[in-house]
């Protein structure tokens, strides 16, 4: 059932005379975990964000080749990066709830593309993304209260739940589990697990053990460059560039 | 592993020296604070024992007059609070519109370095060369009505408006860039950011530094003497347009007064002035704590 969700094609992204990432081509399936790899500074985050031209509110920042969504080029003039935001969702490496109550937190997004014509449809868009985000029970008794009082966890679950409320295709993670404790982040992946199903996920890590319990495919970048692209489980068995089999084996990075 | 000897009588010296350095920083710095603070009670003092006995009734709510008994502040102060009205309406949206313009939608060029620039040198600029440039604009060439709050108004909004942009900018310079990730994540706009989620965060401090900015604007008399709000006005002023004089320009004019009994007059006006910027940063205070948001 595997269908490709995103293309990309020679993509180039510069940072001023800068050049962060070097001819990235890469198809990114739906209905699976994608993830990306590499040593600090090796571009794979910078590339996450060129998917949903979050690279766009840098000063400087520039990307060439071709990013495809569904087959639509997503730097094409015709694509509203507002409207292709609300299609590829992203979750952050620091939580960063709205400091507004749980509910407010969620509502944001549906208010402003007009997802909701009523409060009981706003409602039921809240409960469904807390409840896809596993965090329906431990916070329905206390929507009121700021999304910011949550733990690190919980707010990170918000922050997924505030990003699916849109109802995107794909979702950007960017190392969500980078400041949270082990029982957290055993709560993140789970849920990553069960949300694959429905959406393309990409997930930047620095873990390498987190790449391989929650992604089926797994991209190795270094130095701006896409080393290896495959399955995970090929990845971590049995490499077949020499810079991967380093990385992976901790000989560097 | 270490061989310092912590015991040593070099070393417990060593450590008795620094801290009589803290216990000196901190003597000096009570010290400076006291400075200050005792020149503040000295002139309240002075003026709470020479002005308490005329501030009354008659005095809070009569006019200027060449008779020192029957002389009051309301015409002046009713002439401060229609000035500050219209520097306030003025300054306070330009000044924001300014700075959420330069912080957030302006692309790093050349131009906008010499904006920048010219806004930081605004702010600089001496109180008197403000007044020569609202006679020269407002009244000269505007034909607006002379010594009118209006157009006081007016020349104190061209200087509060830097400091507003400035205060603007840190206040909004200062909420974390990870909150308009966050909203440009969803799918807001660049507009929908700042006005849904960064202005309101930054409004504290925004609100602060207008206060400031206004509280500065309300104790000026320098560029005000050159539109002439000098004049010797007996009716408070029915509006902004009306001739009227303003609070620190009537305890000038008074203290310039030969006859005696005009210091308790001045000392009364200061007072009523004080009372005034008190109770403006009163409101100031008041604002941030209300619309802070803790995170």
């Amino acid at each position: 059932m595997t269908e490709t969700k995103l293309t990309a094609r020679n993509v180039d992204v510069w940072y001023g005379p800068k050049k962060a990432i070097d001819d990235v081509s890469i198809d990114i399936d739906n209905g699976i975990v994608t993830a990306f790899i590499g040593p600090s500074g090796c571009g794979k985050s910078t590339f996450l964000r060129s998917l949903n031209r979050m690279n766009d509110t840098i000063v400087g920042a520039r990307v060439t080749g071709q990013i495809l969504l569904d087959g639509e080029d997503i730097y094409a003039s015709s694509m509203d990066p507002v409207a292709l935001r609300a299609r590829v969702g992203m979750v952050f490496q620091k939580p960063n709830p709205f400091p507004k109550s749980i509910y407010e937190n969620i509502a944001y997004g549906p208010r402003i593309h007009g997802l909701a014509s009523s409060k009981a449809e706003m409602d039921g868009i809240i409960e469904r993304s807390l409840t896809k985000a596993g965090l329906w029970d431990e916070v329905k008794d206390r929507l009121a209260e700021p999304g910011t009082a949550l733990s690190g966890g919980q707010q990170q679950r918000l922050c997924i739940a505030r990003a699916i409320a849109v109802d995107p295709e794909v979702i950007l993670m960017d190392e969500p589990c980078s400041a949270l404790d082990p029982i957290a982040t055993a709560k993140i992946e789970e849920l990553i697990d069960e949300l694959k199903d429905n959406y393309a996920i990409v997930i930047v890590t620095h873990s390498m053990q987190q790449a391989a319990r929650v992604s089926q495919r797994t991209a190795f970048f270094h130095l701006g460059n896409l080393v290896e692209y495959g399955e995970t489980d090929q990845i971590f068995t049995n490499p077949r560039e020499e810079k991967t089999k380093d990385y992976i084996t901790g000989r560097y990075g | 592993m270490s061989n310092h000897n912590w015991n040593s009588p070099e070393a417990a010296k060593r450590i008795a020296q620094r801290h009589a350095s803290e216990r000196r920083f901190k003597l000096l710095g009570l010290g400076a604070i006291a400075l200050s603070l005792s020149f503040l009670a000295l002139l309240l003092f002075i003026m709470l024992r020479n002005g308490l006995g005329g501030l009354d009734w008659a005095f809070l709510s009569g006019s200027d007059s060449t008779n020192a008994s029957v002389a009051g502040i309301w015409g002046a102060a009713k002439g401060s609070l229609l000035t500050m009205l219209v520097t306030l309406l003025l300054s306070f949206p330009m000044g924001v519109l300014s700075a959420i313009y330069l912080e957030e939608f302006a692309p790093r060029s050349r131009w906008i370095e010499w904006v920048e620039v010219s806004i930081n040198n605004l702010a600089a600029v001496p109180s008197i060369i403000f007044g020569l440039l609202g006679l020269a604009v407002f009244i000269n060439t505007l034909h607006l009505p002379r010594s009118s709050p209006l157009v006081g108004g007016l020349t104190l909004a061209l200087m509060t408006f830097p400091v507003i942009v400035i205060s603007g900018r840190n206040a909004i310079k200062a909420v974390p860039p990870s909150i308009r990730d966050a909203a440009l994540a969803v799918g807001a706009s660049k507009v929908q950011a700042v006005f849904h989620h960064v202005l309101p965060l930054a409004l504290p401090g925004i609100l602060t530094g207008t206060i400031i900015g206004m509280a500065r604007a309300l104790g000026e008399t320098a560029p005000l003497l050159m539109i002439g709000m000098r004049a010797f006005i007996v009716t408070p002023p029915g509006g902004i347009t009306d001739p009227s004089s303003v609070l620190p320009m009537q305890i000038f004019l008074w203290s310039d007064e030969i006859d005696k009994a005009f210091v308790q007059n001045t000392s009364a006006a200061i007072i009523v002035l004080l009372v005034f910027l008190l109770l403006m940063n009163g409101i100031a205070i008041y604002l941030r704590n209300k619309f802070e948001v803790r995170w």
